[in-house]
């Protein structure tokens, strides 16, 4: 009898194709979106041109004069890039001052930072609503960089406390006797170090600002709305656009979705808080 | 500047922030949950400012508690939320199990799976609800015209036209109505959501025994047993995670329900906030301050989960 079993003719040949099967099956609105972006808008409903169809570039040469593209992804870009560098910019000093001079609270401030990201956005809809128009702040790009970064710092603090833990505490330590200044320790040596962990950070909040579509919808009108605002202001075009639709929404997801593949692992560690290792 | 000092003060901006953001919304939340607070009201002008004498008590509470709406969004909360999460863990567990292992194309595989993660929730709404889901010029409508077509044909074929005139028509399913647009959302969350259990899970599959599992197949343990009695448990806890992170990200699902219903009466508790917010902010406060006692009981548990492994 043998010890090691042969492999069965399902781990040979059946796991890999159901796998491919399953990946080709997720994938599958993604790739429809995008085929339905090189039709036609008459094309795109016509059974008869469901899989044979003459492709077409109209769709994202007309993105700026049918949607107004480039103003609403100028947006995104804007209001995704500040709250990305100014939550880097808070962040890094205070995950810095946890992980190498730890009091007895840090845990706690920790724990406390997460649960205000568990806080149901809708429950403070109206103050929010109330406070930026008296303050005149509603519908600009600051609030909406405030609001993406402050929605994102529990997560991107955590994240980096976790990257500079693994920093042995004898390097920061010597920079210290050397007489190096505080910010001179988090940009001579704390930055270099941990380059790779505060890169993925970044990438990550970047795409979850991308993604945001509560307050960005619900505090914009038109001069700050992001992509998320336009894309929920065309939902239900009855048909009439699925060609130009998909053409703007590929647009809107593709590079996300691209920069999305790099960072698999940080999204394990960014939205588990790293429970699951 | 002493070594104790310095590390407060560099976390106080965050801390400060962070603290504000919290208190200051919250807290007016709270204030005007206890209110007669209303935008419009050409009867009673008065409570059109919220002031300390507008004094409601728990009257908003008691307001909310019996609107038809309310129990209604609970419920219909409740209900999208569980069918995504036993359905994203099923699939999130199955799938994670089927692609654990090497095989040709795993990494194209990997990728291809976890695309639907970083596709913005409006634009997953707009794409399943149009271009998948419509039941004239979507593909479920597409499908079901042809499979129509084909049946329509075979009705007019001799000798078996008989048979095939037994079988009624095919109905698309609208998924614009109340209850089925319900289901639309469950689908297109769920089509979001699995990737990231699958991610979670086959990162927690890596770190299994493998020693025991050869083990139990020396003993001649089947594939059954070996996923029943080692694998499962071993996933117990990122399942708990799953669940849980997935539970407070989905109580406040917004983006999807109002693209997709949007004036259909499918309502989740963050949608009817919105509606109560029209005109009436002390209902809308009432309910918010629900939304935010269900987080927590939620939170309250992932929390002491996450805090066990924060420090080690």
């Amino acid at each position: 009898m043998a010890i090691v079993a042969k492999p069965s003719k399902f781990a040979k040949y059946g796991r890999p194709t159901l796998a491919w099967v399953v990946g080709l099956l997720f994938f599958f609105p993604i790739f429809w979106m995008v085929v339905t972006s090189f039709k036609t808008d008459a094309d795109a409903v016509k059974p008869e041109h469901l899989i044979w169809f003459t492709p077409t570039l109209e769709n994202y040469l007309n993105m700026t004069e049918n949607y107004d593209y480039w103003r609403f992804a100028g947006n995104s870009v804007i209001t995704a890039v500040f709250a990305t560098v100014f939550t880097l910019f808070v962040g890094i000093p205070c995950a810095y001052a946890m992980a190498f001079n730890p009091s007895r609270a840090t845990k706690d401030v920790l724990m406390w930072m997460l649960s205000t990201k568990m806080l149901p956005a809708a429950a403070v809809l109206y103050p929010m609503t109330f406070i930026t128009k008296s303050a005149g702040l509603f519908d600009t790009h600051f609030l909406i960089i405030m609001v993406l970064s402050l929605i994102n710092m529990p997560i991107v603090i955590w994240m980096l406390f976790t990257y500079f833990k693994e920093i042995p505490k004898d390097i920061i330590e010597a920079g210290q006797m050397d007489g190096v200044s505080t910010w001179g320790e988090i940009k001579e040596i704390l930055i270099p170090l941990a380059w790779g962990g505060i890169a993925s950070t970044a990438l990550l909040c970047f795409i979850f600002c991308w993604n945001e579509a509560y307050w960005t919808v619900r505090l914009t009108t038109t001069d700050a709305a992001t992509l998320s605002k336009l894309i929920e202001g065309n939902r239900a075009p009855e048909g009439l656009f699925f060609g130009r639709l998909s053409a703007v929404s590929a647009a809107a997801v593709g590079p996300i979705v691209v920069l999305g593949w790099f960072c698999q692992k940080q999204l394990v560690q960014g939205l588990t808080f790293g429970a699951v290792k | 500047m002493s070594d104790r000092k310095l590390p407060r003060l560099l976390q106080s901006p965050a801390v400060i922030l962070l603290l504000i953001w919290m208190l200051i919304p919250l807290g007016m939340t709270l204030y005007f949950s206890f209110i007669r607070y209303v935008l419009n009201n050409l009867r009673r002008p008065e409570w059109t400012t919220p002031s300390l004498s507008n004094w409601r008590g728990f009257g908003n509470y008691e307001f909310v508690l019996n609107s038809k709406d309310f129990l209604f969004a609970i419920q219909n909360s409740l209900l999208i939320v569980c069918s995504i999460l036993i359905l994203t863990v099923v699939l999130g567990v199955l799938i994670a199990v089927l692609i654990n292992k090497t095989f040709p194309g795993q990494g194209i595989v990997r990728v291809l799976l976890i695309s639907p993660f970083f596709v913005m929730p409006a634009v997953n709404a707009v794409l399943w609800i149009n271009m998948i889901l419509d039941p004239v010029l979507g593909l479920q409508g597409i499908a079901v015209g042809s499979i129509n077509d084909m049946l329509d044909t075979l009705r007019n074929a001799p000798l078996v036209g008989w048979f095939f005139s037994l079988w009624p028509e095919l109905e698309p399913i609208s998924f614009r109505a109340t209850q089925t647009s319900a289901y639309a959302v469950i689908i297109m969350v769920t089509w979001q959501w699995t990737p990231f259990a699958v991610l979670i899970f086959m990162t927690s599959l890596q770190s299994e025994d493998q020693q025991q599992k050869e083990a139990a197949v020396l003993d001649g343990a089947s594939i059954w047993s070996q996923f029943r009695f080692l694998t499962l448990p071993h996933l117990a806890r990122p399942i708990a995670i799953v669940v849980m992170i997935q539970a407070i990200f989905h109580l406040s699902l917004y983006a999807e329900i109002e693209i997709v219903s949007r004036g259909n009466g499918n309502k989740n508790l963050p949608y009817l906030i919105g509606e109560f917010a029209n005109n009436n902010i002390g209902a809308a406060s009432a309910t918010g301050i629900f939304a935010v006692i269900l987080a927590n009981i939620v939170a309250f548990f992932l929390l002491r989960m996450i805090g066990r492994t924060l420090m080690e």
